[in-house]
């Protein structure tokens, strides 16, 4: 039972895989740069439980660059996907506009609450 | 002539004006009202020892119309001794609560009773927190505790030496022989936490009509019979009652006592040194203290800031003097305590002194913001209280006061700016991947 379970969960992963290999190559950053701003996110924290939270604006303001990071680029991965109907109007260039626009604004705000 | 009496008038306003003052706090003038002249001199040992100390004493019949405490809104005395116990109405303007008005306005009061206390006196111990026994014939008898004497058998001749524990009081120098008493005792409210008992019966006394069988419990019995008590008011105004006119008297003050039971014979009485010292205290001759020159700053500075920061050092100083009659004194102590206060103390520190009434303390201001009070309580048994309190605000960090380049928070920045990085990277290969 327990063989045949875990077969089942490497035919599940293989299924995944072979159905995200579909995707868009330009999709696929857009998640590869999703992983890096997330992982280090990650890192921060277990720094933050590490050594304390002594400077904890620095702290929140590192972790929520990351997250914003990654927030934004889910957004932008959204707006400029070709299945996703409810955006066909909408153009990749104007999309990708929106991006670097907050992108900007984001890092202006963390590097004033950086310290 | 009119000229002449206005010279005259206005060379006498110095001396008038030579009364009670927050810069020379005892007494000066003192009005004794009495039942009968005859006390000036049966009592004249006391009163002596009062005008040895420069007081201005002003005897009145308690009825006499003439008697006034005040003029035109101004007292014309600094204190009052009410020898006058079976008075029901005093002449003049003086009743109860003109009495009490006067010890309102921060003057001093001592009343001394007998048996037969008029209604009048009994009202005005009341209202003082201090409840005689309501049966006018009551008298403190104690069948142990009473002095041997030749002529008195009734054992209501009390030799008491169950005094208050207090030096401010009582002077330091112990008072060795007992104190005797004759005369009506006294219950404190439980309601008037002021009232402190100086001299208390033994637990083996009671209150009871003279020369009675006892038929009910007595109201009054042990050691909840307060014979002398006194009174400090929240404005420092000090009273004196005691249930027993003759303990002021010559008489007992030259009387020699023997306690019953005890083998030693005084040559005279503790009366004497037991009022002397009470009254000095009474009329501020000691125990009244001041503070002056509270200052505080920043620790190396010398200036006095208008706020302080979160975290600042600061030094807080006072001066403390008692009055000793004549000069002021440095007062020393060791639990003399300042707050630093917003709502609960946020810090409590007990202040060190060099001996010559400075204090001094430091510490570090917490790391709260708002507005912040420096205060001063000290209330300490038979001192006057002392409540100084100075409004300081504390800021926070301004925006750049704040720390920088924090070794531990290196990684932090460091993900600052590899996002940064991330995002210029991320962009180029998203625009020229095709």
């Amino acid at each position: 039972m327990a063989r045949s379970s875990s077969k089942d969960a490497q035919d599940l992963f293989r299924a995944l895989w072979s159905a995200y290999s579909a995707t868009p190559t330009n999709l696929k950053i857009i998640d590869l740069y999703v992983l890096f701003a997330i992982s280090t996110a990650l890192i921060q924290v277990a720094y933050m439980a590490l050594v304390g939270s002594f400077p904890f604006n620095s702290f929140l303001s590192g972790v929520l660059s990351c997250v914003g990071t990654a927030v934004l680029a889910v957004c932008l991965r959204i707006q400029v996907n070709k299945e996703n109907k409810e955006f066909k109007d909408l153009a990749p260039e104007r999309a990708f506009a929106d991006f670097v626009l907050c992108n900007l604004v984001l890092h202006l705000v963390i590097m004033n609450f950086l310290g | 002539m009119s000229k002449l009496f206005f010279f005259i008038f206005f060379s006498l306003v110095p001396l008038l004006c030579n009364s009670f003052s927050p810069e020379k706090p005892s007494d000066r003038r003192v009005l004794v009202l009495l039942d009968d002249f005859a006390v000036k001199s049966s009592h004249s040992l006391f009163f002596n020892s009062l005008k040895s100390r420069g007081f201005d004493l002003h005897f009145h019949l308690a009825d006499d119309p003439k008697i006034a405490l005040q003029r035109y809104g101004q007292y014309l005395f600094d204190a009052l001794i009410l020898f006058s116990p079976t008075i029901e109405r005093f002449g003049g303007s003086v009743d109860a609560a003109a009495i009490l008005d006067f010890v309102d306005s921060g003057h001093d009061l001592i009343v001394a009773v007998d048996t037969n206390a008029s209604d009048l006196i009994r009202e005005i111990a009341t209202d003082c927190g201090v409840d005689f026994d309501e049966d006018p014939a009551a008298m403190v008898v104690d069948h142990s505790g009473y002095a041997v004497s030749a002529t008195e058998g009734d054992h209501t001749l009390i030799a008491s030496d169950d005094f208050i524990k207090s030096d401010v009081i009582l002077g330091s120098k112990k008072i060795e022989a007992p104190v005797l008493f004759q005369g009506i005792g006294h219950s404190l409210s439980p309601s008037k936490n002021m009232v402190l008992k100086i001299l208390s019966a033994s637990p083996s006394a009671f209150s009871t009509k003279r020369n009675s069988k006892l038929t009910s419990p007595p109201s009054l019995t042990g050691s909840s019979i307060s014979l002398v008590s006194v009174i400090q008011a929240n404005n420092n105004a000090r009273i004196l009652i005691s249930g027993s006119l003759s303990m002021f008297s010559n008489r007992f003050f030259r009387s020699g006592v023997q306690k019953a039971g005890s083998p030693t014979k005084h040559d005279k009485s503790g009366n004497e040194q037991f009022l002397t010292e009470l009254c000095k205290w009474v009329f501020h001759e000691r125990g009244h203290l001041k503070a002056e020159n509270v200052q505080h700053h920043k620790v190396g500075e010398a200036n006095t800031p208008a706020m302080y920061r979160i975290n600042d050092t600061l030094e807080y100083s006072v001066e403390i003097f008692e009055w000793s009659g004549t000069t002021w004194e440095p007062y020393v102590a060791d639990d003399v305590q300042v707050q630093f206060f917003m709502m609960s103390p946020y810090v409590l520190k007990t202040l060190s002194t060099d001996g010559k009434g400075n204090y001094f303390t430091s510490f570090k201001v917490p790391d709260v913001y708002g507005v912040f009070q420096f205060k001063v309580e000290y209330n300490k048994l038979g001192y006057t209280s002392l409540s100084l309190s100075k409004q300081i605000p504390v800021r926070p960090f301004r925006h750049n006061e704040y720390e920088r380049f924090i070794p531990a928070a290196y990684p932090y920045y460091g993900a600052a700016f590899s996002m940064m990085a991330g995002f210029f990277v991320f962009t180029t290969i998203h625009l020229y991947h095709k």
